[in-house]
């Protein structure tokens, strides 16, 4: 769908005190039930897959309900349609059905799930000076879709997985979903070393300030490696231009303290001061950091030549490395917001978008869904005027009369590709059994 | 020579010494089948307990801070192995197989000590399988002499012992090898370059070399890790891992039958209990009072609780990481739910209504006194855990020896009070990554002891440094058996737990291990030799 076109409809003002009311529409006309359901029942490739499913939703004044279940996808649909959830929650498939499980004998356990990852905006807080707290700019989501894109290489080049779904989180942070057998099956303890072996940036505070540091070490790991191929084209753009962040004396500051020895970091800090004023741009700040840390380098044997021979990567890759938050990732049982929901502090759709394309996203344009009713009531008078009661019209699905289009779109090239995956998976195991 | 071996055998009345070697074939088993040989009670009773003083030496040897398979490691080891009498099991470790054909005596001995491992491996796990945090004990400690007695394997042993177990694993050929030599090169730490062109490498599954994954010790492609030679006891020990873990479900269920026995109905029970460590979910000993939390802070907290008491007071918020760390700690000393909700309440209603706190921290607290939700009273965090913790900006949780940058930490503890070369002092320690001994020096200096204390919990700090200062008495061990035995009731009670904090647990597996550490700190105070055969059974 064509942008100015959207762009002319965008004027809907999101109000969430009537968020109750739009609900219902959305749920009834827009949201993709059927590309939902049939990414969560992966084919019923396996028993239960999709029945013992744990759904759980947020209603109105934060009343929570879990373990929902469902047997079928028109179950699914009549559900939240008449509940309405202001969230979907999407949990792990367990060993029996959740909603019984206060009546079952054996302990309810997670049986699968995917593996999931979460990064939010509000830990790049200290790296970000266009925005602060929940607002969010085309400059802060560089550092998400620079997260995105780095985490999708490591877990496709490193842990060989293919079926990885990008969503938006509706206001500023960025879901990931990996949808792989697997993946999905792997247990906690895969799960965690799995976390912790892509966090490579531990965090120090000092001063009160928290502070991302990075280790490299003697040899350095291929995947620290990939990730600095990513950052370093970027680390210009995003810290030293957009951001500015060593622009003031609080972020030369901030440069300093990521330098984990004491005397390094005096002598540089006099070294700064006596070159250059106040308030220089980034940019001239960084240049004679990295001159001086290389000429420093080169010299006799001292804390340069050895703790911090790759102190430049390290405070690149400490500023730009995905900030996750580990434990949504370790656990087996965590809930993660679903797609297709509406954030109900933005009303925007959680919509999903190409990971490689993630640098053209553009978060502040997502529909929020007010836009969205608009546009399919706009559409809807349009299609009125111009062909009365003709069929075809009104066959066109609901959300390809509006901006969350290119979300389902995304959505269902995903699904194809994995559904196409579990055929080829499913012909493999009938030749494996095949008897002769 | 055929004489001495019916002496010996009429001593120790065992099976056919043939049979043995078909039995026990290697020095290293996978303790895959149950034996199913009768044996007496006594030696039932005997070979459990000489595990158990096994386990526990490694045990020990970890609470000395020292490195797992460094040589200090080993040798402390050793020398407690040797001092407690379990040369069996030395022989074991040390890996030095005998020559049947030159001293079949010795020989015969090894075989044993073979039969005695694998029997009361066995034992134990029927001791061992009850609850969640034992069986994690026990994992623990498993998998160290398993690794141990591998680590001391010839790669002549090695082949013989994956051969025994039909683990068929093939180094990758040259031209395999070749493909992918920059990736190894790369990421294949601890060895060399040169090294690394003659190491073996073998092709896994990432999924069987975790702890090499975590720590982006080895090159993954597609889903495989490349391993090397050296790290090969990684992938085997996923494999007993597994072994044991399985077992031990099995021994779960078979429990109740065994116990029918009355006999081993009382020695198992009392192997458990005695060793179960100590709980600090709930506090037995006195009730703290929040009013005295400002002073205790001072004088009884370690600096990571100090430091959230301190947070809390200034800002007077904690964010769900701090109020976690904190709150649990504060019902392991004694505050109780009433009195936490009072001391949560006045201080965060300095900054919001209390209107709002009841909607959005209340359930929480109620929670970890187990009267919410899951309806599970939490342990306090050990310091494992704690450590673990990443620091987040304006929260307070984790271990500050971590997570403070150095001049700030000496700035801090400059500022509680100690002098410029205790400063150093903990800074020493801090320095080295060792933060468990630099709280331990801050203890010392704090309380002007004559000795470190090994921290393994803030709990245990409060509780030594009370008594320490002559607040609380020491005895009360019998006391905290019989409320450990109360409360847990049964195995139900642990499994519920098992579903959704498993992941969180295993990661923490020594969480109970230090609990037991400071029980064995406490009991080692008045028993020295640590004799383990006052156990009635």
């Amino acid at each position: 769908m064509p942008e100015e076109e959207t762009s002319t409809v965008n004027t809907a003002k999101y109000d969430p005190n009537i968020l109750p009311d739009m609900l219902p529409v959305y749920y009834k006309r827009l949201f993709p039930h059927k590309p939902f359901y049939r990414w969560l029942s992966y084919g019923l490739s396996e028993s239960n897959i999709f029945a013992n499913r744990e759904f759980s939703y947020t209603l109105h004044d934060d009343i929570y309900i879990r373990y929902r279940c469902y047997d079928t996808q028109s179950e699914l649909e009549n559900d939240i349609c008449s509940t309405c959830p202001h969230k979907i929650d999407i949990g792990a498939v367990m060993n029996t059905k959740p909603k019984n499980f206060r009546i079952t004998s054996t302990a309810m356990q997670p049986v699968q799930r995917e593996l999931v990852f979460d990064i939010d905006m509000d830990d790049y807080n200290d790296v970000r000076t266009c925005c602060t707290g929940a607002t969010v700019c085309l400059k802060c989501w560089k550092f998400m879709a620079l997260a995105a894109r780095l985490l999708d290489a490591a877990l496709r080049e490193d842990f060989g997985f293919e079926h990885i779904l990008w969503v938006f989180s509706g206001r500023r942070g960025v879901h990931g979903w990996v949808c792989d057998y697997d993946a999905r099956h792997l247990d906690s303890r895969g799960r965690s070393a799995l976390a912790e072996y892509l966090q490579i940036t531990s965090n120090v505070t000092i001063n009160g300030v928290v502070i991302a540091r990075v280790q490299i070490g003697e040899r350095m790991h291929h995947s620290v490696r990939r990730a600095l191929k990513f950052i370093e084209p970027l680390f210009e753009e995003i810290v030293l231009e957009d951001q500015n962040l060593f622009g003031d004396v609080k972020g030369v500051n901030k440069l300093l303290l990521m330098i984990p020895d004491d005397t390094a970091r005096k002598d540089l800090e006099a070294y700064l001061k006596k070159t250059h004023d106040d308030g220089v741009h980034s940019r001239t700040i960084w240049a004679t950091f990295v001159r001086y840390a290389n000429s420093m380098r080169t010299g006799t044997a001292n804390v340069w030549t050895r703790k911090l021979k790759n102190i430049v990567e390290e405070i690149q890759l400490g500023i730009l490395y995905p900030r996750l938050d580990i434990n949504v990732t370790k656990g087996m049982n965590h809930l993660l917001k679903s797609p297709f929901c509406i954030h109900p502090g933005t009303g925007k759709v959680c919509v999903p978008f190409n990971c490689n394309a993630a640098a053209k996203f553009d978060p502040t344009t997502v529909p929020n869904i007010a836009q969205l009713l608009q546009e399919i009531n706009a559409f809807d008078d349009k299609s009125k005027c111009q062909e009365n009661g003709s069929e075809d019209k009104s066959r066109i699905k609901d959300y390809k009369k509006t901006g969350m289009f290119k979300g389902v779109v995304v959505f269902e090239e995903f699904l194809r590709k994995l559904e196409s995956s579990l055929k080829a998976k499913a012909i493999d195991v009938s030749d494996q059994t095949m008897e002769f | 020579m055929d004489f001495r071996r019916k002496t010996r055998a009429r001593v120790v009345r065992k099976p056919q010494y043939e049979n043995l070697e078909i039995k026990y074939p290697h020095n290293v088993a996978l303790y895959r089948t149950p034996p199913i040989e009768d044996i007496k009670i006594n030696e039932f009773e005997d070979l459990a307990l000489e595990r158990l003083k096994v386990l526990r030496i490694l045990e020990q040897a970890n609470s000395k801070n020292l490195r797992f398979l460094s040589d200090e490691w080993k040798e402390s080891v050793n020398t407690e192995l040797n001092r407690e009498g379990l040369r069996g099991y030395l022989r074991l470790c040390m890996g030095n197989s005998v020559n049947p054909s030159t001293d079949s005596n010795k020989y015969e001995q090894e075989l044993q000590a073979r039969r005695r491992d694998y029997i009361s491996h066995f034992i134990l796990r029927l001791a061992y399988c009850r609850t969640e945090e034992l069986k994690r004990w026990f994992l623990t400690r498993e998998m160290e002499l398993f690794k141990y007695k591998f680590s001391s394997m010839s790669s002549t042993d090695i082949k013989h012992f994956l051969e025994l177990n039909k683990l068929e694993y093939v180094p990758l050929n040259d031209s395999q090898k070749d493909s992918v030599k920059d990736g190894l090169y790369e990421s294949t730490v601890g060895q060399s370059i040169s090294k690394i062109e003659m190491l073996d490498f073998y092709k896994v599954p990432f999924t069987q070399v975790l702890d090499l994954v975590r720590t982006r010790r080895c090159y993954l492609k597609n889903g495989f890790a490349y391993v090397n030679t050296h790290d090969f006891v990684s992938i085997i020990a996923v494999i007993q891992l597994n072994e044991i873990e399985h077992g031990l479900q099995s021994a779960q269920k078979l429990i109740r039958e065994v116990e029918a026995d009355e006999r081993i109905f009382h020695l198992l029970k009392s192997l458990h209990t005695s060793y179960t460590g100590k709980d600090y979910a709930l506090n037995k000993e006195g009730i703290v009072s929040p009013e005295s939390l400002d002073q205790l802070s001072k004088k009884s907290f370690p600096i990571c609780m100090r430091g959230c008491h301190e947070y809390l007071r200034t800002n007077h918020h904690l964010k769900h990481g701090g109020r976690m760390q904190y709150g649990l700690f504060l019902k392991g000393i004694g505050v109780t739910l009433e009195d936490s909700l009072r001391f949560f309440r006045e201080e965060f209603t300095k900054k919001i209504d209390a209107e709002q706190f009841t909607k959005r921290y209340e359930y929480n607290i109620y929670h970890n006194y187990g009267k919410k939700g899951s309806m599970i009273s939490y342990t306090p965090y050990s310091c494992l855990k704690i450590i673990q913790e990443n620091a987040v900006q304006d929260d307070c949780r984790g271990c500050p020896y971590k997570t403070n940058d150095a001049s700030m930490l000496k700035v801090k503890l400059a500022s509680y009070g100690l002098s410029s070369a205790h400063v150093q002092e903990v800074m020493g320690y801090v320095s080295k990554g060792h933060y468990q001994l630099a709280c331990g020096k801050y203890f010392q200096i704090m309380h002007d002891s004559p000795v470190e204390l090994g921290v393994h919990h803030p709990n245990q700090y409060f509780e030594e440094s009370q008594n320490v200062m002559g607040n609380r008495s020491t005895k009360k061990l019998s006391n905290t058996k019989q409320a450990n035995r109360n409360r847990r009731g049964g195995p139900e009670n642990a499994q519920v737990m098992n579903a959704d904090e498993d992941d969180e647990l295993w990661n923490t597996a020594e969480t109970q291990e230090s609990t037991y550490n400071s029980m064995q700190a406490e009991k080692s105070a008045w028993n020295e030799d640590l004799d383990l055969t006052h156990i009635d059974c």
